[in-house]
């Protein structure tokens, strides 16, 4: 077996944690059934490592069959890495009937077309995404497997999530999703994080919103208190501003964002420090929110009181247009607004 | 702005209420439940507020408050600000004898001991006294109940003994530690 | 490679079998010689990988190279599961330090040389050479320093480290490692290594660095060995003064240790019971681990020191006074009677200063600074250390300063509960101190928790503030104060006890427990079990003179005495009676005193008047039936009276119809007119028959009203010898 496969399966093998190891090279379908019994999981790594490689070397395994591993790997562990989001916009009519094997076909021919050496492999799952894994090389070299790209498509709609894409290799990328899924363009749509399964609910609403005037039953934070001498004074506000922050982030399980950017580009307008305010020059300035769930911690900041309610649409921005980044710049003196970024 | 009065109403025969004000409200509904469980000759009432002033809506259907305990989590800023903010509301004969602060986490490092003083020095100043409650533990919990149960008591007037909360405010304040050398 | 993972390749099937089999709760023979072949098989691994690690030339290329990488994870992983034995440890050690392998497997070895043993004196000599050199980085260096310090107790024979003293002194000027230095030298420190220039070299960093705590702590060992030479002054009691080093290792550490224990059966004769290790997960600080006392020694060692360990009976530690030197660790002194002895003996001040050192550092990181309470495992354990202290403490016959500070900190956050009868034990072991220190100290922060609390605590507190006052007494009787001679009490506080400043605190004390009780009595509506508890301490009081030797004579206040007098129990009322006989005889001697010789002291008229007045009343209201006269002190208006509707009011509390005896006095009426109806209580007060009715009263028992009433009234009664 080559370097490139070698070091693929050595990455594999230590990213994997060991319970979930069995059950990938399963999924793989590369190897018997005898030779997965063979394996002893419970060996330091390294050492299962050398029983895999021969394994492999015994069924005449290929780097080819290693990308598929990987894939795979990626494909069950989707929430790594730094994901960013992507629309396509203004579709051509034939765009709602276009079926995977169209797709794949065009964007298949439309990016060899461009990249001389390229390494194509797609996949479909039964949730209607795409995961398309490419290596790139150029006219002299060989693809190169070890820093693939990713990307997932969700057909029938417009979002694309790409992964590990180098400034090279944009715009033949981007040429061949647009062309291959008949749209006439593509945008950023400034939603990046590290969980895919959270971004996608983010953008196609997946998760459990809550709309204005809706019906609310009892949850568990407003329980009526254990003993009928025991009141709550602010059991109606409470209500209310927990109401407000579910209809802002969403209730339950929310999807799991790990930062929100605001780059300001507007003016100074404090009253405390002369020196920096009543000029004309900007004042920059980037405010960085991180959590480990972002949107569980900003509704639980409005419900119980530390940010105030009704939720500013700065923050409740960050659901209803399914986006992370924003820009916040001057538009008319005296009143800032957002405009999304170039 | 309406100000919470102690004398106001009118009080109920064999009953007593207490308010337990804290931000965070995590503590105040242990603190409840144990309360109530405790006392079994008088009737019990316990309102929990995150803040004041209370919501107006209320206040027709909210019996007479015979004692006001703010909690303070020594590990928040924001519980700190919210207890200084909520003194305002409080009328002044609330504070000869009818309330009580209690902080929870006071043996918790250096951090808590310069906001321990801060609210000792707000105690004192109010004349009021100053609980620390262990809220870990069951026995902390019941510990705290218990306490709060004996200073409730005879803000109340259900003491049998002759005895009135200013009094008894009279031993129970808190005092500030004076400076003293590397002890 | 491929011979490598063949040989042990060897082992995986059968135990994985083996295994399963296990599970089913079979015991085969083959399972042990199969584990026998896989521990082989491991240790092989084991030996071959460190063979290889010991080979390991300077320029090896570390990124990317497997082998090394496969090496150093089998002795990690044989490290992290049973801990290093000392070859490797030295091994490994100077693999790391002498940078062969690079700065970064360095810093790797360094962070799992865990050792099962002990630790070899040459690997850390050879290592503080390599420290000489001078290529290491700073993390590095800082780590090393670190890990000498985690695994000091395991360190076999220090003479040799002791004997590179000036060396490792000469890191002192680096700022970075200075903190961890001070430390390693606070723990090799000798009397002979005190030396001038070292101090001076100490104050001129401290110029430099301000007064760091582990500056200012070697500092105050270095006093304490040589007063003369450091003259700047060093506050006697510190917090604590050294940085925490060993978290790196302390988790791995203790599990490794742990492991080692339950394997091997400990010799626990005389010394320390090892303390069973808390099996939580949870706990990440083992602070209250009593350290045990190792049992490793040096048979090398040229001077034939003892170790406090290696001694087994009161005989060998009486032959070997002279020669015996203490442990590292000082804690682990705490629970071996033995070492209490030698300690007391040999009146060690550096010993000492450790021993609080380590103490107050324990109880501050336990109790003061973010404990994980919750479980019940980590209170018991919590209640298991305090109790050790206070033996130790009980066993001295003295308190260590560290606990004292901890407590007055500790009071100032009690909710009352948390460890009670621990904590008010501890309490009243407190030292002597001046009235403003005790009411600043002590009595605010009781007072706070007193009245919010219920009557069982109050009860412990009047408990505990009783056995405080009497073992300030008993000290004082042991060792009078006179009032020119000012003898120091503690040697750690600066303010010294003469005996004008005692009678000022004892009278604190005393004024503060009768208000306590007054008060608490008032709101607890007189309350048997507050009451009793009261008139133990008062009992304790009344005797001062005579008992102790102390001249001081306070009365009880009015309110304890009334609710005393007219209680419902008759107890109360005899322990009463007792007292006042008790106040009667001090009174007596010190008016005696004062006749002889003038230059005694002098009891103020106020307390005869009081003594008078509260006599006058009780013998009014039990004998005289002429209870509530006007002019006394009980005087209640007579409209009052008359307006309760009790007829004959003067006589209702004397000792016929007094509530405490009135079910004797019934009794008695019984038996004398056993066919009377109709019970005429002021029958007994007829002639003979009240001579009868004393003898049976007393018979009952109540030899303090007997007492009382003899000496007051001059009423004998024929059955008192009895």
């Amino acid at each position: 077996m080559d370097e490139q496969a070698r070091a693929i399966l050595q990455r594999i093998l230590r990213k994997l944690p060991s319970k979930k190891t069995p059950s990938t090279l399963r999924a793989w379908g590369c190897l018997s059934a005898e030779q997965l019994e063979d394996l002893d999981y419970t060996q330091p790594k390294w050492l299962l490592l050398e029983n895999l490689i021969s394994k492999c070397e015994e069924s005449g395994l290929r780097l080819k069959d290693v990308t598929k591993l990987e894939m795979v790997y990626h494909i069950e562990n989707p929430n790594q890495g730094k994901w960013h989001a992507f629309k396509l916009t203004e579709p051509e009519d034939e765009a709602v009937s276009v079926d995977f094997t169209q797709f794949k076909e065009m964007f298949v021919a439309h990016l060899e077309e461009v990249v001389q050496h390229v390494s194509i492999r797609m996949k479909k799952q039964e949730d209607g995404a795409v995961w398309i894994r490419m290596a790139w090389g150029d006219n002299l070299t060989r693809p190169n497997h070890l820093k693939p790209t990713y990307a997932v498509h969700y057909l029938q709609t417009p979002y694309v999530f790409i992964l590990n894409l180098s400034a090279k290799h944009k715009p033949f990328l981007y040429q061949a999703l647009v062309l291959s899924s008949r749209h006439t363009s593509i945008n950023e749509a400034h939603l990046s994080g590290r969980s895919l399964t959270a971004m996608r609910d983010l953008l196609m609403k997946q998760y459990q919103q809550v709309f204005p005037n809706q019906e609310r039953t009892l949850k568990e934070r407003n329980a009526p208190p254990s003993h009928p001498n025991i009141e709550k004074e602010h059991a109606e506000s409470a209500e209310r501003t927990h109401q407000m922050a579910c209809e802002a982030f969403g209730d339950g399980t929310v999807p799991k964002l790990e930062t929100a950017v605001y780059k300001l580009e507007t003016r100074y307008r404090g009253s405390s420090n002369d020196t920096l305010s009543d000029r004309d020059e900007l004042f920059r300035g980037v405010v960085k929110f991180s959590s480990p769930n972002l949107l569980e911690s900003l509704r639980h900041c409005v419900s119980t009181g530390m940010a105030e309610a009704p939720v500013t649409p700065l923050l409740s921005s960050i659901t209803q247009k399914g986006r992370n980044y924003f820009v916040i710049a001057e538009k008319a003196p005296g009143a800032t607004s957002q405009t999304p970024a170039r | 702005m309406a100000l919470l009065a102690p004398y106001t109403k009118i009080p109920e025969p064999n009953t007593a209420t207490i308010l337990l004000v804290e931000s965070e409200e995590k503590f105040q509904s242990r603190l409840a439940d144990a309360i109530v469980q405790r006392e079994n000759d008088a009737i019990v009432n316990v309102r929990l507020a995150r803040r004041l002033p209370l919501p107006v809506e209320n206040s027709e259907t909210r019996p007479r408050v015979d004692l006001v305990v703010f909690i303070v989590n020594l590990l928040s800023e924001h519980s700190l600000q919210v207890v200084e903010n909520s003194l305002s509301h409080l009328r002044s004969d609330f504070f000869l004898g009818k309330v009580c602060f209690m902080v929870t986490d006071a043996r918790c490092g250096a951090l808590t001991q310069e906001r321990l003083l801060s609210v000792k020095k707000l105690a004192a100043s109010h004349r009021c006294p100053l609980i620390c409650a262990e809220h870990q533990t069951e026995d902390g919990v019941a510990m705290a109940a218990s306490r709060l149960l004996t200073l409730l008591k005879v803000s109340a007037g259900l003491s049998p003994v002759a005895t009135t909360a200013l009094y008894l405010s009279t031993l129970t304040r808190c005092t500030v530690p004076s400076e003293l050398d590397e002890d | 490679m491929a011979h490598l993972s063949n040989s042990t390749g060897l082992a995986p099937d059968p135990s994985r079998e083996l295994l399963e089999s296990s599970i089913s709760g079979l015991s085969n023979r083959s399972l042990r010689v199969a584990e026998n072949v896989r521990k082989k098989g491991e240790i092989n691994s084991f030996q071959i990988a460190l063979n290889y690690l010991s080979n390991v030339q300077e320029g090896t290329v570390v990124r990317g190279n497997d082998e090394l990488e496969r090496n150093l994870v089998v002795v990690e992983t044989v490290a992290l599961r049973h801990g290093l034995p000392p070859d490797a440890i030295s091994l490994l050690l100077d693999l790391a330090l002498s940078l062969r392998a690079g700065g970064v497997t360095c810093l790797r070895i360094l962070k799992f040389l865990i050792p099962s043993s002990i630790v070899p004196q040459e690997a850390i000599i050879r290592g503080v050479s390599w420290l000489c050199v001078g290529k290491m980085t700073v993390n590095a260096q800082v780590l090393f320093l670190r890990w000498v310090l985690t695994v000091f107790d395991l360190i076999v024979c220090k003479d040799q480290l002791r004997s590179i003293y000036g060396f490792i002194f000469s890191f002192v000027t680096e700022e970075n490692l200075c903190p961890f230095i001070c430390h390693l030298l606070y723990l090799l420190t000798m009397k002979e290594h005190v030396q001038p220039y070292r101090v001076r070299k100490l104050v001129d960093i401290q110029a430099k660095m301000g007064r760091q705590p582990f500056l200012m702590q070697l500092l105050a060992l270095y006093k304490v060995f040589w007063p003369e030479l450091v003259t700047l002054s060093v506050p006697s009691q510190m917090r604590t003064g050294f940085k925490n080093y060993n978290s790196t290792w302390k988790a791995a550490l203790s599990a490794v240790q742990k492991k080692a224990r339950t394997e091997v059966t400990a010799d626990l004769s005389l010394s320390v019971e090892l303390k069973g290790k808390s099996t939580s997960r949870k706990r990440k600080l083992h602070h209250l681990e009593v350290p045990g006392l190792s049992s490793a020694f040096d048979t090398s060692s040229e001077r034939k020191v003892y170790r406090l360990q290696e001694l087994r009976s009161f005989t060998q530690l009486l032959q070997n006074i002279h020669n015996i030197e203490l442990p590292a660790q000082m804690g682990s002194l705490l629970g071996s009677s033995l070492a209490l002895h030698y300690l007391d003996c040999v009146q060690d001040e550096s010993a000492f200063l450790r021993l609080n050192f380590w103490l107050g550092h324990s109880l501050q990181e336990e109790f003061l600074l973010c404990p994980e309470d919750g479980g019940l495992e980590s209170l018991s354990e919590a209640s298991t250390f305090l109790s050790t202290i206070l033996s130790s403490q009980k066993f001295l016959q003295e308190g260590f300063f560290s606990t004292e500070s901890f407590l007055y900190k500790f009071l100032s956050v009690w909710d009352g509960s948390l460890l009670r009868p621990q904590i008010l034990d501890l309490l009243s072991h407190i030292p002597m101190m001046t009235s403003n220190y005790l009411r600043m100290f002590v009595f605010e922060p009781l007072v706070q928790l007193y009245f919010t609390s219920n009557v069982f605590f109050k009860c412990s507190v009047i408990e505990c503030l009783n056995s405080m006052l009497l073992k300030w007494l008993t000290w004082h009787s042991v060792n009078p104060l006179e009032e020119c001679l000012e003898l120091s009490v503690n040697p750690n506080t600066t303010v010294t006890m003469t005996l004008s400043r005692l009678i000022d605190t004892v009278t604190e004390l005393v004024n503060f427990v009768g208000c306590l009780a007054t008060e608490g009595l008032h709101l607890e509506n007189c309350h048997t079990l507050l009451l009793n508890q009261t008139l133990n301490f008062y009992e304790t009081v009344c005797d001062m003179l005579v008992k102790y030797d102390l001249p001081l004579v306070i009365m009880p206040p009015a309110g304890v005495f009334y609710p005393a007098l007219l209680a419902t129990d008759s107890l109360t009322v005899d322990r009463l009676g007792y007292i006042m006989y008790r106040y009667r005889k001090n009174l007596t001697l010190a008016k005696k005193q004062e006749q002889q010789n003038e230059q005694s002291f002098h009891i103020s008229r106020s307390t005869y008047q009081d003594f008078n007045k509260q006599l006058v009343a009780m013998v009014n209201c039990l004998w005289n039936s002429k209870s509530f006269l006007p002019g006394t002190t009980n005087e209640i208006d007579e409209h009052l009276l008359i307006q309760s509707k009790v007829p004959k009011y003067r006589s209702r509390f004397d000792l016929v119809h007094h509530p405490a005896f009135f079910k004797y006095a019934i009794e008695f009426h019984q038996k004398c007119w056993p066919e009377r109806m109709c019970v005429d209580l002021a029958d007994i007060k007829v002639g003979r028959y009240w001579s009868w009715y004393m003898e049976f009263l007393f018979c009952q028992g109540f030899d303090g009203l007997n007492d009382f009433i003899q000496v007051n009234t001059g009423q004998s009664s024929s059955s008192s010898s009895n």
